[in-house]
């Protein structure tokens, strides 16, 4: 969650795709998506359906932070980076 | 190749993820053209499987699936199974005498010596019905499964007007119908449970049941 929160805060406001966040996480999409579900239902990611860059292709999917989560990771940035968060994601 | 296997490993988990979540099944099936792209397709749509996978075993919802499909594979297949093998293979499970609906008919008996002719021409009938109530079974297994439960209502109560057909028949005819009563108060369990996980899914949507009876 932590390498998630600081991929979307680098990018604040932007919308950002699901593949595009596995390949900045490194995380393989068994774990990015269930972690974007997460975040959606906790309020620290929002998600929108945007239509696509290239005509022809199907909308897509995309994430980015809520005020919520961008305090988060702010959060996140100050703290050492061995802390766990798991308390604030409850 | 890879790209139409990845695309069948995203429907499974597609049918996985169940309703709720049916926004993020769809995020998945848009993401999969990158992925092919990217050159990735099968090892983002396992991930995508894996992922609905445990949502199953974790979510009451996912609990639900699972139970509709056991009920499905593990109760009606089977009885479909055995009704269809009664009727078309002569199974001997169904009927008194163990022989089958044919020598069920030829069973002994101070009415068979009389009513012989009798009992050769209701064979077909009877195969006939016992025959619908299996292929119904095989319906009613398939609905569930689309979550149709007014189609699920609608063909259980043929197979249920079918089965007290047959035994009434079977009754009249053998004077002994407790192999065929058994077949009915097994459809009829088995319709209290499909009852019971159509209220466990209306728990899930409480909205109308879904008008499209097929």
């Amino acid at each position: 969650m932590r390498r998630l929160l600081e991929a979307l805060s680098e990018t604040r406001g932007e919308w950002r795709h699901g593949y595009d966040l596995m390949k900045a996480t490194g995380l393989l999409s068994g774990t990015l998506y269930p972690l974007l579900m997460r975040m959606t239902e906790q309020g620290l990611v929002e998600a929108e359906w945007r239509e696509p860059a290239q005509p022809g292709r199907p909308a897509r999917h995309a994430y980015r932070l809520t005020a919520a989560g961008a305090a988060l990771a702010r959060d996140l940035a100050g703290s050492a980076p061995g802390q766990p968060f798991t308390g604030a994601l409850a | 190749m890879k790209a139409s296997f990845a695309r069948a490993l995203l429907r499974l988990a597609t049918a996985c993820i169940g309703e709720r979540n049916r926004d993020w099944a769809m995020a998945m099936e848009a993401e999969l053209d990158t992925a092919i792209a990217e050159g990735a397709p099968v090892q983002f749509a396992i991930g995508c499987l894996l992922a609905a996978g445990r949502g199953l075993f974790a979510a009451e919802e996912g609990h639900f699936v699972l139970t509709s499909y056991a009920v499905a594979i593990g109760v009606l297949l089977p009885m479909a199974a055995l009704q269809i093998g009664c009727a078309l293979f002569g199974l001997p499970y169904l009927y008194p005498g163990r022989h089958g609906l044919g020598g069920a008919m030829i069973d002994g008996g101070l009415q068979e010596s009389l009513l012989r002719g009798v009992y050769q021409a209701a064979i077909p009938s009877l195969a006939l019905l016992q025959l619908l109530i299996g292929l119904g079974h095989v319906r009613i297994a398939w609905v569930v499964l689309e979550r149709d439960w007014a189609a699920a209502l609608r063909w259980g109560s043929l197979s249920l007007a079918a089965s007290a057909t047959l035994v009434t028949f079977l009754s009249v005819l053998f004077i002994d119908g407790r192999q065929a009563l058994l077949q009915g108060a097994v459809l009829a369990i088995e319709l209290t449970i499909i009852a019971s996980v159509a209220r466990w899914h209306a728990h899930f949507f409480p909205g109308p049941v879904p008008a499209s009876a097929r």
